[in-house]
Formats: C-alpha cells, structure tokens, sequence
C-alpha cells in the first residue's frame, strides 16, 4: 500500500510540474525564436512523459501483483515504526535548527537524542559523549579544517559559540 | 627532452629529502582529507594551498598532486565502512565495498579498493608523461555529440542494474535525471524546477544528496532493524587485506579499462573522477559474466570505480599541464597556485619547463604506491570506530553527514538537501526503487544535457545529423542494444515461458 500511495503521488507531482512548474521564468525572446536550439524546458518536460508513462505501468503492475494479497491494506501503512518517524523528525529538524541554534547546539542534542532513539539508556555517559565529539569534530572542521561552522542567530548560544572561538583562537595562537 | 629523460629527471627531484619528506606529508593530508565527508578533492587542494606558500615551485606542484591524488583514494575508507562515499567519485564504491564490509570483509574491500586505486594511477601517470599531447588532442577533438554519446552510454546501464527490476531502476535512474534538471538550464540559466525556492536556483549539490541518499538513508534503516557491521577481527579492528595474485589476475582486463576510459574521462574537461567510476561501473556491468553480482559486494564493483576515478586524476593532469585548461575543479586551484608560481603551463611548459611534467609525473608515482601503505594506516585507525556501539556511531554519522553537508559551500540549504534525501532515500528503498540508478541519472544527468543541446544547435536541430560523426554513431547504435537487450530478452524469456 505504501508503494502504491508513494507511486501515486509521485505521478500526480510529476503532473503537477509538467503543467506548472517546469519553467519558472520565460524564455527569452532570442531563445524562442530560434528554431535550431533546445528550449530550456524540453529535456525536462521529455523525461517528465517518460516518468509518467513508466509509473503509471509500474502502478498498475502494483496493482496486479497484490489484487489478492492480504497484507496490501493500511495497515501495512501504519507499521511503519515509530522509530524511523522519530529518526526522520530528528534529522530534518536538525537540518531546520542548525542555523537559529548553531552548530555547539544542534551538535550536541542531535547526538544525545539519536543516541537515546538508538537504544543508548546511559544517559549521564551519553551526555558526556556528546559534548566530547561536539568538541571532536569542532577541533576538526573548524579549527583544522577552517570551516566557518554555523554560530547561531539566537544571542546567548552565538555568544556562547565566539566565546568558544575565542578561546580555541587563544589555544591555537599560544600552540603555533 | 627525452620521455626517458623527463622519467628519470622526475624521480631525481623526489631524491630531494625535504621533498619527498613533503609528499609523504600530503598523502597522509590527502588521505585523511579524502576519508571526511564532504571534503572533496577540490577542497582538498584548496586546503593544501596554503602549505605551498612558502616552496618552491616544483615541490608546491609534487605537493598538491599528492593530496589530490591520496584525496581521491582516501574517499574509499569511509565509502566501504560507512557507506559514506569522503568524495563523490567514491560513491560507486558504496555498492559493493559497504555489503563487504556488512559481511566482515571490510579489510578485503579496502585491499581491493587500495590496490586498483595504484593501478589506475599509475597507468594514467604513464598516460601523461608518454602520450599527453597526442591524448589531449585526441580528446580535444571530441564534440558535444561525442560526449553525450559516452554519457549516454553510462546511462545505458540503467536496464542492467537491477535484471529483475527493470522498469523501477529505469523510473530511478530518470528520476535522477529530472533532478539534475533543478536549477537553471546548462544553456540559457533559465530556471526551471525550483517551486519558487531561491535554495534550489544553483541546482542539487551533489556531494549533500550522495551522502543523504547512502549515509542518512543507512543510518534511518538500523533505526529501525540494527544489523550491526560485523569486522574481521574480533575486536573489531580493521585488517586490510591483499586479494590473492588469482582475484588480481581474474580482473586484469577489468582495470586495464578502467584504467584507460578513466584516464580519456579524466581529460575530457567538465568530466572528472565521478563520472569516471559511474561510467566504468556502468560499464563493467555490462561487460561482467555475472552482472547479477554487482552491487551484492564483488571485488569486480570496487575495482572497477576505484581504478576508474584514480585514473581520472592522470587524465586531469593533461589537459592542464600540455594545453593549461584545466580539466575540473581541482585541476583549477592546482592552476591557480602553479601561474602564482610563476609556473607557465600549457604547450610551452614541455619546452621551457620540463621538470614540471617530470616532477607532476614522479608525484604521481611515488604517491600512488606510497599512498596504499598510509591509507590502510589511516583505514585502520578510522576501522577502529566500527567497534563504537551504533548507538554512539549512528549519531556521529548524522553529525558527519549534516557537516559534510554544510562544508560544502558553508550553506545550511545543502544540510536541509542533505535531510530531504535522506527521507527520500528511505523511500525509495521502501518503493523498491533503486538508489544506484537514481545517482547515476543525477551524475550524467547535467553534463548529458548540456551536451545533447550544444550538439542539437551545432548540427542546426537535425537529431539524426548530430550522430553522424563515427565516434557519436558507433557509441549512440552500442548504447541503444545495451538499452533495450535485457528488455527484450526478459520479454522473450516470459513468452518462451
């Protein structure tokens, strides 16, 4: 059920961009009044019919192979643990706070909280463990690697963020 | 001067202690460069410039080749333990080397990949100092038409990558091609695609939806069902071993070709190592006795990406040593930093100064043979994480992926990219589709395009025109039987049944 659900919304998707949204500006005059060019929404819109066709057989195959199955229901849908939900939420949601927390932040809660979702029940040597490969991989990408890693736009954490930076600039000046 | 000459007179500047002192170092710089996500070859380089500052010009050119040579080997470690391809031509290496490792021959896996890396880059090396201004323009010559014809052959594997699932690895691989559409078109920077998102005007990142669609999407599937990597050892260390001189022999024709598309893809410019190893994994594929294996975790897959995108490195190096246009992103910042050093490339550098093309040569070597030893050092110590109990490790792969991610262009967009292709990932495994053919179409996809529409305007819209020169031809007639075969073969095999 879910294949066929997922394969379904994808070919009403593909239709949708097909119709609207394979272009979003015009194509400029000199471009479309010249015979011996691809127009900017011809290869997309070719493999957009390709698609459609091509799902729409694979929808209807879904359909054949599991007429009698018993298990193509919803319920098959609502299996789908709770756990990869939880996961998805996290990963997506790191990638949304990264920027208002910054790095030290989404770092340090995107390790405990997986690690928690993962089955880690010691949640004091968790919380170390975090912090510890926050302060690895800053060492690592920031500092060795000078990547400009992401402070923060909420004050107190992008303080707490170039506080860090200052004192890893101090360690770093005495070092060299 | 003499090919023996330049051969002898390349080796005779690595003699140098400091130099060699100094190559040493940027193998191990490259390697581990290589091994993180999200540090690309280029970026690599571009890290190992400052080093260069202070040398002289011959050892600031020893030096960048060795990164950039070690970066693309160095990408393979994290491919096969993690299925976190540390460069995107490491990608094809997820889909053998990562179910070895699952299976406990991890050590064998990077053996394999190690192994084939040397070969390939050391054939192409010898490509450069014999024959590079004969190969650049040999490759030169190539038109629009051409380039899309060998794309298109890439993609001809699509029908092949999963026999029994031929109509959803097609549905992927052209998925992947309509993704490589987002953003503005090759030709005109028309937008299409976008949904009004600003985010997407640059198209898809490669390197952030690589790592979603292998790291992210491996990480959400333990979540649900832990199949902790086994290793070879018990303490789950890392042994990488060497296949026997029989598994070598068995795949001697394999990395020849690997070897030589991977260096001609190398020179071909906009190509570059990634379309290299999808190319020759396609290929080998098609050419494999039993392509049912690939992607099951077989020496064959590993090899053949790993011989190919360390080839490419050779291949790049023409282009930009014989002509001085260079033949990618990695290719430019070594140019950058060899012009500030007064370093004149292009056809007078083999006659002005020869000891730059010897010097890149002997790199070359010596790396490629050096860099086997360092890599199953560093491979060792990166193996030592897979004895990290998942609940640490997943985390940390998160953590690796959205900061690869981010590095890339320091743009929390390419994080979210990298998220949404996690999911996406996820169900396209729960879809039944497949993950391989979707990177393969998102990979060919723009330089396939691009190609295509320049040819379509050379040849004045005349389709058939466009694929009347040899080359084109004979690849457009190869591609379309290796298209269409297995179609029919499984048709007649459902009627014979």
């Amino acid at each position: 059920m879910f294949e066929l659900i997922c394969n379904i919304l994808l070919w009403l998707g593909l239709l949708y961009a097909y119709c609207f949204n394979v272009l979003e500006a015009p194509i400029p005059d000199r471009v479309a009044r010249n015979p011996y060019t691809l127009k900017p929404d011809m290869w997309p819109k070719a493999i957009i019919i390709l698609l459609l066709i091509c799902i729409a057989i694979n929808i209807i195959n879904i359909i054949r192979k599991n007429k009698n199955n018993p298990e193509f229901s919803l319920d098959a849908l609502l299996s789908i643990r709770a756990r990869v939900c939880i996961g998805i939420a996290l990963v997506v949601g790191a990638s949304f706070i990264l920027e208002p927390l910054g790095y030290m932040a989404t770092c340090v809660l995107v390790l405990f909280f997986y690690g928690l979702l993962l089955g880690q029940h010691h949640v004091i040597r968790l919380a170390i463990f975090s912090v510890l490969v926050t302060l690895v991989l800053y060492v690592v990408f920031s500092v060795l690697l000078s990547v400009n890693l992401p402070r923060g736009t909420i004050p107190e954490l992008r303080n707490f963020s170039l506080y860090v930076e200052s004192i890893v600039s101090t360690v770093k000046g005495s070092i060299m | 001067m003499t090919t023996w000459e330049l051969f002898t007179n390349g080796f005779s500047v690595l003699m140098d202690p400091y130099t060699f002192m100094m190559v040493v170092f940027a193998i191990i710089v490259g390697t581990i460069f290589g091994a993180l996500p999200g540090v690309s070859a280029t970026m690599a380089v571009a890290l190992g410039l400052p080093f260069t500052y202070s040398m002289q010009p011959i050892q600031a050119i020893v030096f960048l080749v060795a990164v950039y040579c070690s970066s693309i080997t160095g990408g393979s470690i994290t491919a096969i333990l993690f299925k976190i391809p540390g460069v995107p031509s490491s990608a094809p290496t997820t889909f053998d080397g990562y179910p070895m490792a699952q299976r406990g021959e991890a050590g064998k896996a990077l053996g394999i990949a190690l192994g084939s890396s040397a070969i390939g880059g050391l054939v192409s090396a010898l490509a450069m100092l014999t024959l590079s201004p004969q190969l650049t323009q040999a490759a030169l010559s190539f038109s629009p038409s051409d380039i899309f014809a060998i794309t298109f052959m890439g993609l001809s594997i699509l029908t092949c990558l999963d026999s029994k699932n031929i109509l959803r690895t097609l549905i992927s691989g052209l998925l992947g091609l309509l993704l490589a559409c987002v953003g503005q078109d090759p030709m005109y920077a028309v937008q299409r695609l976008t949904f009004g998102s600003g985010e997407l005007i640059a198209g898809l990142e490669m390197i952030p939806v690589l790592i979603g669609i292998f790291a992210v999407t491996e990480v959400l599937k333990q979540t649900k069902k832990r199949t902790k990597l086994e290793s070879d050892e018990t303490n789950a260390s890392v042994n990488t071993k060497m296949p026997s001189f029989k598994e070598w022999w068995g795949i001697k024709w394999l990395l020849a070709r690997c070897s030589v598309i991977g260096t001609v893809i190398g020179i071909l410019p906009g190509a570059g190592a990634t379309i290299a190893s999808f190319l020759c994994y396609s290929s080998e594929t098609k050419l494999s006795k039993h392509p049912e294996k690939f992607g099951t975790g077989i020496i064959d897959g590993i090899a053949a990406s790993e011989t190919a995108n360390n080839a490419a490195t050779g291949g790049a190096m023409v282009p930009l040593l014989s002509l001085g246009i260079p033949g990618g992103n990695a290719a430019a910042v070594m140019m950058s930093a060899l012009v500030l050093k007064g370093v004149q490339l292009g056809p007078l550098l083999l006659v002005n100064q020869p000891q730059y093309l010897s010097a890149t040569f002997a790199s070359m070597v010596v790396t490629n043979i050096l860099m086997v030893v360092v890599a199953i050092g560093i491979a060792k110590v990166f193996a030592q994480i897979l004895a990290v109990p998942y609940s640490y490790l997943g985390p940390i792969i998160i953590m690796l992926a959205i900061i690869g991610s981010y590095a890339t262009n320091m743009s929390i967009a390419d994080v979210k990219i990298m998220a949404i292709a996690g999911v996406l990932g996820l169900i396209i495994s729960a879809c039944h589709f497949n993950s391989a053919a979707l990177i393969l179409g998102l990979v060919l996809g723009v330089i396939c395009e691009g190609n295509f529409s320049r040819a379509y305007t050379i040849s004045r819209a005349d389709i058939v025109g466009m694929f009347s020169r040899p080359v084109a031809g004979t690849l457009m007639v190869i591609s379309i039987i290796l298209l269409v075969w297995p179609i029919l073969s499984q048709m007649f095999r459902k009627k014979e049944a």
